[in-house]
This record gives C-alpha cells, sequence and structure tokens, in this order.
C-alpha cells in the first residue's frame, strides 16, 4: 500500500517520540499503580493522609532521580554502575564544605562546587569509554570501586552534619504540601521529556542507543553522545544526593550503597530500554511509584525489610519477562 | 545421496527460495552457482540444518529427513567449510580438529596423545604439514582452510558442502585444494562448491545447478557447457542486458577526486576522479579495496596519507558529519540492517536523522515536527517506499524498502555526492529494477554524482559510464564509454578480464 496524503497530513509526533510517552505499557503501569495504591488505603488507614503523601512523594521524586541517571546511559547503549557511588562521593564533599566543624561554607557557595562532580566524573567515564575504547560495564564497574574507596578513606565512614538552614531543601516544600523536591524533579521530568522528544541532541542519544554503527555512518558523532550521557547520568546522581543530605540532614557516606539496584529497578520497571533507545520519563515516574508501593506493602504485611532485596531482584527479572513477551507479539502483530 | 525437492523459503517480504530442487549424487563434485542475492546462501543453510524448509523436502539416501540444527545435519554426515575461516587461533591445530570430539580417559581428562594422533590422521588426508601442538594464530590462510576442511573431514561426512572455500586462498594454494577435492570425490563422497567463479566450477565440477533469484534454473553436465552458456543462465537476459540509458555528464566539473590515497591494509594508492552527473562503478571482489576506499573517503577511516578534493576544495573529513554537513557526501552501506539503519524504529526517524539540525527552532532548539513529518513523506512517496504508515518499523519492511529508506536518508539531507555500496544484494528483483532506475535518475535527472560499488557486474554495466576495476587494495582497470558505446556485459567482461590474471 502507498501511502496516501490523507494519511501523512495527521500525525505530528511520529519518529521517536512515538514509543511510550503514553503508550499502552505506560497506562499498564498507571493501571497497576492505581490498584496497589486502592489496594493499600483500604488496608491501612493511615496511607492517605496528607503526611504521608508528603513525605512518600518525596521517596518517588529522588527514585526518580536515581532512575533518570541510570536510565541515560541505558539509552545510549551503556550502563552506569557508579550511579550510587558518584552519589557517595558528592555526599562527602557536600559534607566536607558545609559541616559546621570543617570548611563551614554555606550552601549557596558549597552546593555548585558539589554540583561540578556530576559532569567531571561523567566526562571521565565518558573518555575513558569512547577514547580507550573500554566497555562501559568495566570502566564503571572499576570506578565504583575507586569512588567507594575514596569516600571511605576521606570520611573515615563518619558522617557530617548538614546545618539546619540546609534543610529546607529536602524537608519543605510550597504551603507545606507540595515538596520542593518533588517541584525540582517535576521540573528535570519535563526537562528530559524535552531533550529526548523534540531536541537533535536528545534524538542522536536515542540513535546512538538504537544502533551505534548506523548513527556513526549517519554523521552522528557517537562518541560525543556517550559522553553527554554520562554527563548526565552523573549531573542526576549528584542532585540526588545533595537533596537526600538536606532531607536526611546529615551527610552519610553509606549514602548511595543502595541505589544501583534501586535505578535498574524503577528504570526498567518504568521502560527503559535495555538496548538502548527507549526512554520515558512518564514511565519512570511510575515506576517509581510503583517502587514505593512495594515497599510500603513490605511494611504493612510486616515482611523483614531484608528480604526488600530479593524482591526488587525479582521484580526486575519480571518486567524484563512481561517485556520480552510484549516485544514479541508486537512484533508478530506487526 | 543428497537432494532437494520443491524447497522453498519465506523471509518476511522476500521469496528466498522458490521451489527449488536439486539433487547431489556420491563421488561428484557439483557446483551451485548463481549471482547475489540469487538463494545459494539459503540453500547451504537448508541442507546444513540453520534454516528449515517452509515448502518442499529434503531426502538423504532417498529417505525424507527434517534436519533441525548444524548439530543433526552433521550427525547425519552433511558437514560444511564456510568461506571465512573459523577457527580458534589460540587453540593448537589438533584441538580446532578435534574439538567437538576430544577423546576423554577415565575421570574425563582429555587423552592429548590419542588426541594428537587422530588429529595427525585427518591432516595427513588433507595434506596439512604442521605440528599438531602448534598454535593456529600464525598460520596461512591455506593452511586454515585445511583445518576446517580436516575437522568436516573428521566428522566422516558423506557430503561436504564448501562456500567459496577458495576464496581467501592464493592461486598456487586453491590448485592443491582442488586436488585435495578429487582426491575426495574419488573415495566417494558428495562434493557440493559454492562459487561465483566459473573458473572453478569448470576445473573442477562434474555438474553444475543455476540459481537465479530464488528459482532454479537447471543442472548441467559441464562437460556440454560453454562459459557463455552458464552465464546466460545466471543472469536474466531480459533485465540485465540493455542500459537504462545514456548519461550526460558534465567532464569539465570534477567534483571529487582522490590522491593516492594509502592506509595499510585497506587501499594501495588510489587515485580517482567523480564528474558531476556520472555514475562511476567500483567493480572488484569482496576485500578488493572497493569498500574500504568508501570508508576513507567519508572519514570513518583514517588515511596514512593522500590527498581528497570535492568542488576543488581541499577537504579533511575527520567523520561521517563532516562528510555529510560540509560536503553533502553519504555513503549507503553495503549491511543496511547492521549499519545503515536503525531497524527498531520509525521510517520517518531513520529517513530524517540528518535533517534534523536544519528543522530546529533557533532558541529552543525544538525540531520542528511539521516540517519533519513532511520531509518524511517527501521521499517516501517520491522514491515509493511501500510502508502503511510514517512511524512503521523499519525492520518490517521488505528488504528492497529497507534499501530505499537507507539512500533516502541520504537524499534527505541534500547530499549531491552519493557512493552506494552493493545496494540490491537481498533485495527481490522487483524492487532490484526499481533502485536502479531511482540511483540512475539521481545521476541523469537529478544532477547528482554517484559512485556505484558492486560486484554485480551485469549491474554495473546497465548502470554507469566509467567503471574502475579492483584488486588487492589498488585500482588495476577502467572500461570507458560503457553506456555511450552500449557495451554489453561480454564486451565489459572481456576487457577487465586481463585484470584478473
Amino acid at each position: 500500500m502507498n501511502l496516501t496524503a490523507t494519511e501523512t497530513a495527521a500525525p505530528p509526533h511520529e519518529g521517536f517520540g512515538r514509543r511510550d510517552w503514553v503508550s499502552g505499557r505506560t497506562l499498564g503501569l498507571i493501571l497497576f499503580a492505581g490498584a496497589l495504591m486502592v489496594a493499600m488505603s483500604l488496608a491501612s488507614p493511615s496511607f492517605l493522609t496528607s503526611e504521608t503523601l508528603f513525605s512518600q512523594s518525596r521517596y518517588v521524586a529522588f527514585y526518580v532521580l536515581v532512575a533518570m541517571a541510570q536510565a541515560v546511559c541505558l539509552a545510549v547503549g551503556d550502563l552506569n554502575l557508579t550511579v550510587g557511588a558518584v552519589g557517595s562521593i558528592a555526599t562527602v564533599c557536600l559534607g566536607m564544605l558545609i559541616a559546621p566543624g570543617q570548611a563551614g561554607l554555606p550552601a549557596w557557595a558549597a552546593v555548585p562546587i558539589v554540583m561540578l562532580i556530576g559532569p567531571l566524573t561523567g566526562l571521565l567515564h565518558g573518555f575513558v569509554i569512547t577514547r580507550l575504547k573500554i566497555d562501559a560495564f568495566i570502566v564503571t564497574l572499576s570506578m565504583m570501586f575507586v569512588y567507594m574507596g575514596m569516600r571511605s578513606g576521606v570520611s573515615g565512614g563518619n558522617s557530617y552534619i548538614v546545618p539546619e538552614s540546609f534543610w529546607w531543601l529536602g524537608q519543605g516544600g510550597v504551603g507545606g504540601l507540595l515538596p520542593y523536591m518533588v517541584l525540582i524533579v517535576a521540573v528535570v521530568i519535563w526537562g528530559v521529556s524535552y531533550l529526548y522528544r523534540n531536541t537533535v541532541l536528545g534524538r542522536r542519544l536515542l540513535a546512538t542507543g538504537s544502533n551505534a554503527d548506523a548513527a556513526r555512518l549517519s554523521g552522528i558523532n557517537t562518541k560525543r553522545m556517550i559522553i553527554c550521557a554520562h554527563v548526565l547520568s552523573g549531573c542526576f546522581s549528584v542532585l540526588a544526593a545533595i537533596m537526600w543530605a538536606s532531607w536526611s540532614g546529615n551527610a552519610a557516606p553509606q549514602t548511595g550503597d543502595d541505589w544501583l539496584i534501586i535505578s535498574f529497578a524503577v528504570a526498567i520497571i518504568g521502560g527503559t530500554g535495555l538496548k538502548g533507545s527507549l526512554i520515558s520519563p512518564i514511565g519512570i515516574v511510575m515506576g517509581a511509584i510503583i517502587f514505593k508501593l512495594i515497599q510500603h506493602c513490605l511494611v504493612i504485611l510486616r515482611i523483614n525489610d531484608n528480604f526488600s532485596n530479593t524482591l526488587l531482584g525479582a521484580l526486575i527479572l519480571l518486567a524484563i519477562v512481561v517485556d520480552r513477551a510484549r516485544e514479541r507479539f508486537e512484533r508478530k502483530s506487526g | 545421496m543428497l537432494e532437494l525437492q520443491g524447497v522453498s523459503k519465506f523471509f518476511p517480504g522476500v521469496r528466498a527460495l522458490d521451489g527449488v530442487s536439486l539433487e547431489f549424487r556420491a563421488g561428484e563434485i557439483h557446483g551451485l552457482i548463481g549471482e547475489n542475492g540469487a538463494g545459494k546462501s539459503t540453500a547451504i543453510k537448508m541442507m546444513t540444518g540453520i534454516h528449515q524448509p517452509d515448502e518442499g523436502r529434503i531426502l538423504f539416501d532417498g529417505a525424507p529427513v527434517t534436519l533441525a540444527s548444524y548439530r543433526e545435519s552433521l550427525a547425519m554426515g552433511i558437514g560444511i567449510v564456510h568461506q571465512e575461516l573459523h577457527v580458534f587461533p589460540d587453540a593448537s591445530v589438533a584441538e580446532n580438529i578435534m574439538i567437538d570430539k576430544l577423546i576423554t580417559r577415565r575421570f574425563g581428562g582429555v587423552d592429548w596423545p590419542v588426541v594428537r594422533r587422530e588429529a595427525k590422521k585427518h591432516m595427513d588426508r588433507v595434506g596439512l604439514d604442521v605440528e599438531p601442538d602448534r598454535l593456529v594464530r600464525g598460520l596461512s590462510a591455506a593452511q586454515k582452510q585445511l583445518i576446517q576442511i580436516a575437522k568436516a573431514l573428521s566428522a566422516e561426512v558423506k557430503v561436504l558442502l564448501l562456500d567459496e572455500p577458495a576464496s581467501s586462498l592464493t592461486e598456487h594454494e586453491a590448485r592443491r585444494l582442488f586436488a585435495l577435492l578429487r582426491e575426495l570425490r574419488k573415495e566417494g563422497a558428495a562434493l557440493i562448491l559454492v562459487s561465483h567463479k566459473l573458473e572453478e566450477i569448470f576445473a573442477l565440477c562434474d555438474r553444475v545447478s543455476v540459481l537465479r533469484d530464488g528459482r532454479f534454473v537447471g543442472t548441467r553436465e559441464t562437460s556440454r557447457l560453454t562459459t557463455l552458456k552458464l552465464v546466460e543462465m545466471m543472469i536474466d537476459r531480459e533485465c540485465n542486458d540493455d542500459h537504462l540509458g545514456v548519461l550526460s555528464p558534465d567532464w569539465n566539473t570534477e567534483v571529487l577526486r582522490a590522491e593516492r590515497i594509502v592506509r595499510q591494509g585497506k587501499a594501495r594508492g588510489v587515485s580517482f576522479s567523480l564528474h558531476q552527473g556520472e555514475i562511476l562503478g567500483f567493480y572488484g571482489l569482496v576485500g578488493s579495496g572497493r569498500t574500504e576506499l568508501a570508508r576513507i573517503l567519508i572519514g570513518e577511516d583514517a588515511m596514512d596519507s593522500g590527498r581528497i578534493v570535492i568542488r576543488g576544495v581541499d577537504a579533511r573529513i575527520r567523520n561521517v558529519g563532516e562528510s555529510l554537513y560540509r560536503h553533502r557526501m553519504g555513503y549507503v552501506t553495503e549491511n543496511r540492517k547492521e549499519e545503515g539503519l536503525m531497524l527498531d524504529d520509525g521510517v520517518q526517524t531513520n529517513l530524517t536523522l540528518p535533517v534534523w539540525p536544519r528543522i530546529r527552532h533557533w532558541l529552543t532548539r525544538r525540531i520542528d515536527p511539521g516540517a519533519e513529518a513532511a520531509a518524511a513523506t517527501r521521499w517516501v512517496e517520491s522514491m515509493r517506499i511501500k510502508t502503511p504508515r510514517l512511524s512503521q518499523r523499519v525492520g518490517n519492511l521488505s528488504g528492497g524498502n529497507q534499501q530505499k529508506v537507507s539512500i533516502g536518508k541520504w537524499l534527505a539531507a541534500d547530499c549531491d555526492i552519493l557512493i552506494v555500496d552493493e545496494p540490491t544484494v537481498g533485495v527481490d528483483v522487483g524492487a532490484k529494477q526499481q533502485i536502479h532506475q531511482l540511483i540512475w535518475d539521481l545521476a541523469a535527472r537529478g544532477g547528482r554524482s554517484v559512485i556505484l560499488i558492486s560486484s554485480d557486474l551485469p549491474e554495473l554495466v546497465r548502470m554507469v559510464n566509467r567503471l574502475l576495476v579492483f584488486r588487492q587494495q589498488r585500482i588495476v582497470g577502467e572500461v570507458r564509454d560503457i553506456d555511450t558505446e552500449r557495451k554489453s556485459y561480454a564486451d565489459v567482461s572481456r576487457e577487465i578480464a586481463p585484470h584478473f590474471e
């Protein structure tokens, strides 16, 4: 069948934006999250209070950031094992700069300095991966240990106190209802959506993830794209670390130890393509909500918290299995 | 011994084999010949259990068999020696030969003395005269080829498929290989030689079967066949012999000139020029330096020395982006699935990828969705790409339509120098015609300059006005005025034959 004029006049967003903005998959996630929420509010009357929502929405916002750090790398076809380790380094640096007994800088001076860690580590990873042609897995695996050793050595395992003057970011909110964290992450989500759907850079990042050889032979500087993805990833990690420190009131070097599994779980449940080229900010938000709800479930059901990793691992696998089945089905139908 | 009866195989959008019947006898060397995309490799895969026929059946010793995997076909006694050298470079010769049948002692340890002795036996049979313990790394191509043959023979095969076995050998080595094959024939094996070199077929085969566009043309005894007759069987007279027309290039406008381009192992001092509105053919076998040169021209590979001049200006091209955006030169790759397309993405994305920077808003950086859809629609319509919608996954299109998308990308990007590498491999006949016409029109009507890389000589004869012959990373010959003097396939083959001696 040839394309006729009437058929081509209509569609505004084809191309990369076509898949998974609010696709069937995301819709499924929304329904699943909704069902969980209903079940939860029936099981526990304290669930739907404004206090719970205020605190839980901050968790969701935080998970979204951590997952974004993984998703931008997955979208170019790499993975990033340093998501937590970079967060950890950033936390220790923030502590050293801001804690009263240490440098004692004010937040407006310390935070921008710490923010530099994201792009710097990202550049480093990106350069090693593209110039020395070493697999991202190996590079980020080794760098993860490099960072973890550094933060333990520097901090000696002790937490730094975050002065109360900086608590507002993680703990405050607009009118006591809308946490600043949620606000900031909403802007990030919008930015990421815009980037990947509407800009050349974002589309090229996705093209690189889709087929790096074809992208390169179509005139895309794929090395630059990979570096760019790692820089973005680092920025999200650091942002998450700063928010977490402000929220918890101290800069603990252990921050980030559990981020890796979170980053994969939320990103994958949220529909990020494991082999690149697919990223859905809305899906990631839904993934983060589902993730939080499941944790909540564990609490309500009084399941030993120590089992949560088992569940997470199983959940990642399940999400992938379901996606594979869908993919096969869609390819057949066409 | 081995027989295919009315076998067909379909792939999405392509009928790779269509009711093919072949019969191979014990004690003969049987040639299987056809152009690129004729269905040879599908037939081989069918006989070695990699593909299963969608229609028809396979008979072995007169009984119908199902070959579900290569293991099964090997157990049946059907072995294959591939064109590429599939060896383990860091294992010894003996290990390579005996890899799937290492003899063990009690407790599962390998009995190396026995393995070595067994391996030596097979090595002697093929005349491979090296130490069995020697590492394969560092052996010559011919020796590696012999290892593969020894390995196949060690499985006591009754049918041995050889896929272009001499393509990586020198002439002397090839002669020795052929002597070995004759020896094996005497021992009663059925040997199937897949080749597109006619000399090989005539030198070696008792009978030859010809495939064309997935269909069986015929089986003949080589002793009653002439080269000309065989060529006629291979190529479709009606659609291959006539020129698409006479091109009128502007010989005074040189759009691209390469001067003594050198790159280790890829190009050994190559010079040529391309003119406005010209279709210049690059003819040669795989590895002769055609694709290698193209990749240097577009900046995918760096050159060690040499000069590229585009429209009179010295061009230093470091990557494909510079070739595309600075010099409007595009390269349509020969591996469209691996390197040309993003198969999981839509037609529109694949077509408009290089256009994006031109249609974005200067401040918001937003790609204009209307302009993007319009660009895609324009090329879908003008190239007659058959797709139900612009967002259709390119992987679901037929081979011919995929190739059109792969070419269309560069047209959308406004390239007026186009290097097209093996554009009709794996596309069906109808689409082949359309793609030929399309490329020809680009030069004849669009005034673009095209380099057409092909190992399909009839294809080149149909379309180009000038042809460069590549051999061993050099240009060794040139055929001019193919369209103006209406040279036939036979004329051109005669002209280039001396370059291959």
